[in-house]
């Protein structure tokens, strides 16, 4: 064992990877600075990894009935499946974007050092990687302490019971496409910046979206309402359709969501009157395709949400009572987890950006709180700024299929009021879910703001 | 030695005490400040000049001791016996603040981060973005007040942080290493600036600083060591004057 290790230890010494090993274990070794920043990724990647294998446990879980009514709920739950990956993406994105710009510090000191751009891309890939592991190992703790609760939801009219249980293959791919979510992410994050000896990276101009992304996506919404109007296309096509008016419409909301965030931001921003509705507005102005990036899964899950339950309340108002009750009624519910969870990732992943932009801007939020700036109004700038958004693209997300279907939303208004008003309640639950992910930040500013009075107060972090 | 200028007190601290974890930051500091006066607080890193600043300013309460701040038309406050609301606000109200770079919002223009401080006391945006502009001017920054923070240089930043200092009619202005990140010949631009406007406006300037240039821009200068007042002697502007 221990000439197995010693020949493991001479192997690592004697590859490219042993120089950013090292400096990867010193950076990060038990008892360094900044574990409080390093430890908000580790975490929110064990809330992406406690998702994932809940979602993929209950959609594996369909296995277990191998009749042909079970296909159609594994390929209904493979489309869930497919629209979480977004927002997954988007909080494994965030949660890496946070653990790189933590780095940004000692990247920088690692060039001035004299490390080439090649040590300091690998120590950073391995810290991602190093920490996504630590998260996703939690999150597997995760997922066995949800259980309990998940294994009650019904299916087919049984509860998912044993058959929620992973197999340990499944949990173990899930954990290293998380390590390996993590690596890609904080690569390719890396290749948008430059870590010089000097610094990593500053930007003074406004990003602008151009109007010509609002024009692209009239364009497509016009072919969208051409190609529903053909008369007498078969089934197939009509399923072509479907899938068509999805692309399009998620494609319509891509090209037009930067654009109307930026045009929503510009017009609070000449309205604005207090200092918070002015700070909020030229916070979403500095990069409304970031602000949109943030909120964007939102788009795909509310726009899935109107059509996959107006359709399925439709015809549960329309049909009378049979077998197709349950793949109907439990239609709707893989609707509302859909909705939920995706709200969930949604809060997580604005919440681990919020919890970075106050680290970030640590010292300039301590200095206007010296200047007398009261904490509400940092706290309602901040806040503003991702919810002017998150009401925008659900508004908008659910508005867009109900115009593109609006004779099934009618439908399923007059037949089945009472499942749309449920609907509508589960997209407002999930803009207060992710409300709540905001507030859950207010202890790091607060946390910033206290730490600002003590002997010298100074601190050197990056505004940006 | 004293160089204290005669007349009433706009600032008045009696014995300053501040302890950080058992070591004294503050020992019994006692200081008067007065209209018009630049008073530079100088000492090495440790000595307490920065949490003596916070302590004048209200940022942080003392373990001991009381500041009092006196007004033309009303008693004198004791700024030490305010919670931390109150604070605030007389910080919003009655005190401007220079910081080392700025510290600027980096999203806001020129003009809109000096009018903020207008705006978080209730001023009109409308007002509050004209006396920006003209605060603005006035500093030499005319038609710069749509510039963003990024697309100035160093110098031109202090100057709108000073802007913001003073467009509230602030009669106490702190700057905390106001050139710390700034090149000489640009410092003493900054002190100029920083010193035009206490010059004959009744108001006051206390500028906490490790550089021994930019204290002697100021009318006094006191030296702290191990939190107490080893030295308060006349800068060049107040040998000038």
């Amino acid at each position: 064992m221990t000439a197995m290790a010693s020949a493991l230890i001479r192997a690592v010494d004697s590859s490219p990877l042993a120089v950013p090993l090292r400096i990867t274990w010193l950076l990060n070794r038990p008892g360094t600075a900044g574990r409080t920043a390093a430890l908000l990724p580790a975490a929110s990647f064990a809330v992406v990894t406690t998702l994932l294998l809940t979602v993929l446990a209950g959609s594996l879980s369909f296995l277990q009935w191998g009749d042909e009514e079970g296909d159609l709920y594994l390929l209904l739950a493979g489309f869930a499946l497919i629209l979480l990956v977004l927002p997954l993406i988007t909080l494994g994105g965030s949660a890496a974007r946070l653990a790189a710009r933590r780095r940004d510090e000692h990247l920088s000191t690692l060039r001035l050092l004299g490390a080439s751009a090649a040590t300091v891309r690998r120590v950073t890939v391995l810290e991602a990687g190093a920490q996504a592991l630590a998260g996703a190992l939690a999150g597997v703790a995760g997922y066995v302490v949800l259980a309990p609760f998940v294994q009650l939801i019904h299916f087919r009219g049984a509860p998912l019971g044993a058959a929620y249980w992973l197999n340990p293959g499944a949990g173990t791919a899930t954990v290293a496409a998380v390590v390996l979510l993590a690596a890609v992410s904080s690569a390719v994050g890396l290749r948008r910046v430059t870590v010089s000896p000097l610094g990593v990276r500053t930007r003074a101009k406004a990003q602008k979206v151009h109007w010509s992304r609002a024009g692209i996506a009239v364009a497509v919404l016009g072919l969208c309402v051409l190609a529903l109007v053909i008369p007498g296309a078969g089934a197939a096509l009509g399923l072509m359709i479907i899938f068509g008016v999805f692309a399009a419409g998620m494609s319509v909301l891509n090209l037009a969501g930067p654009w109307l965030v930026g045009v929503s931001a510009r017009r609070r921003l000449k309205r604005a009157q207090t200092p918070q509705a002015l700070l909020a507005a030229r916070i979403v102005l500095d990069s409304p395709k970031a602000a949109w990036r943030q909120v964007s899964a939102l788009s795909m899950v509310c726009f899935t949400a109107v059509i996959a339950g107006a359709g399925a309340a439709a015809l549960q108002g329309a049909q009378a009572e049979g077998p197709e009750d349950f793949l109907l009624q439990d239609i709707m519910t893989g609707v509302f987890i859909t909705v939920i969870a995706g709200f969930l990732m949604v809060a997580c992943s604005a919440g681990i950006n919020q919890a970075a932009t106050v680290l970030d801007r640590a010292e300039l939020y301590r200095s206007l709180a010296k200047t007398g700036m009261p904490r509400e109004v940092i706290d309602a700038a901040r806040i503003g700024a991702v919810m002017q958004p998150v009401l925008l693209v659900s508004l908008v997300s659910c508005a867009v299929p109900a115009v593109l279907l609006f004779p099934i939303i009618g439908a399923a208004l007059l037949f089945a009021p009472v499942t749309m008003i449920f609907l509508a309640v589960s997209v407002a639950a999930g803009v207060v879910l992710v409300r709540a992910g905001l507030a859950a930040t207010g202890p790091v500013l607060t946390g910033v703001l206290d730490t600002g009075s003590g002997a010298g107060g100074k601190t050197q972090l990056p505004l940006h | 030695m004293t160089a204290s200028m005669s007349g009433a007190p706009l600032l008045a601290a009696e014995n300053l005490i501040k302890t950080y974890g058992g070591a004294p930051a503050l020992a019994g500091v006692s200081l008067t400040v007065r209209p018009g006066e630049s008073l530079a607080v100088m000492g090495a890193s440790g000595s307490g000049k920065t949490t003596l600043l916070h302590c004048l300013a209200g940022i942080i309460p003392p373990d001991a001791g009381r500041v009092r701040l006196f007004r033309d038309t009303a008693p004198p406050l004791e700024v030490t016996a305010l919670n931390d609301d109150a604070r605030s606000a007389l910080r919003r109200r009655e005190f401007g603040f220079v910081f080392q770079q700025g510290l600027l919002i980096p999203e806001l223009t020129a003009g809109e981060n000096v009018a903020l401080a207008l705006m978080l006391d209730g001023t009109p945006r409308p007002q509050a973005e004209q006396a920006a502009a003209n605060a603005l001017a006035d500093l030499g920054l005319a038609g710069m007040a749509e510039r963003r923070i990024g697309e100035l240089s160093g110098g031109q930043a202090q100057r709108v942080a000073i802007a913001r200092a003073q467009v509230t009619g602030a009669r106490m202005l702190f700057a905390d290493e106001p050139t710390g990140a700034l090149d000489s010949r640009t410092s003493a631009e900054v002190m100029e600036r920083l010193l035009r406007t206490v010059q004959g406006t009744g108001r006051a300037l206390v500028v906490v600083t490790h550089d021994s240039e930019v204290a002697r821009w100021c009318g006094r200068i006191i030296t702290l060591a191990d939190g107490v007042v080893v030295a308060d002697t006349s800068g060049a502007a107040g040998i000038r004057r």
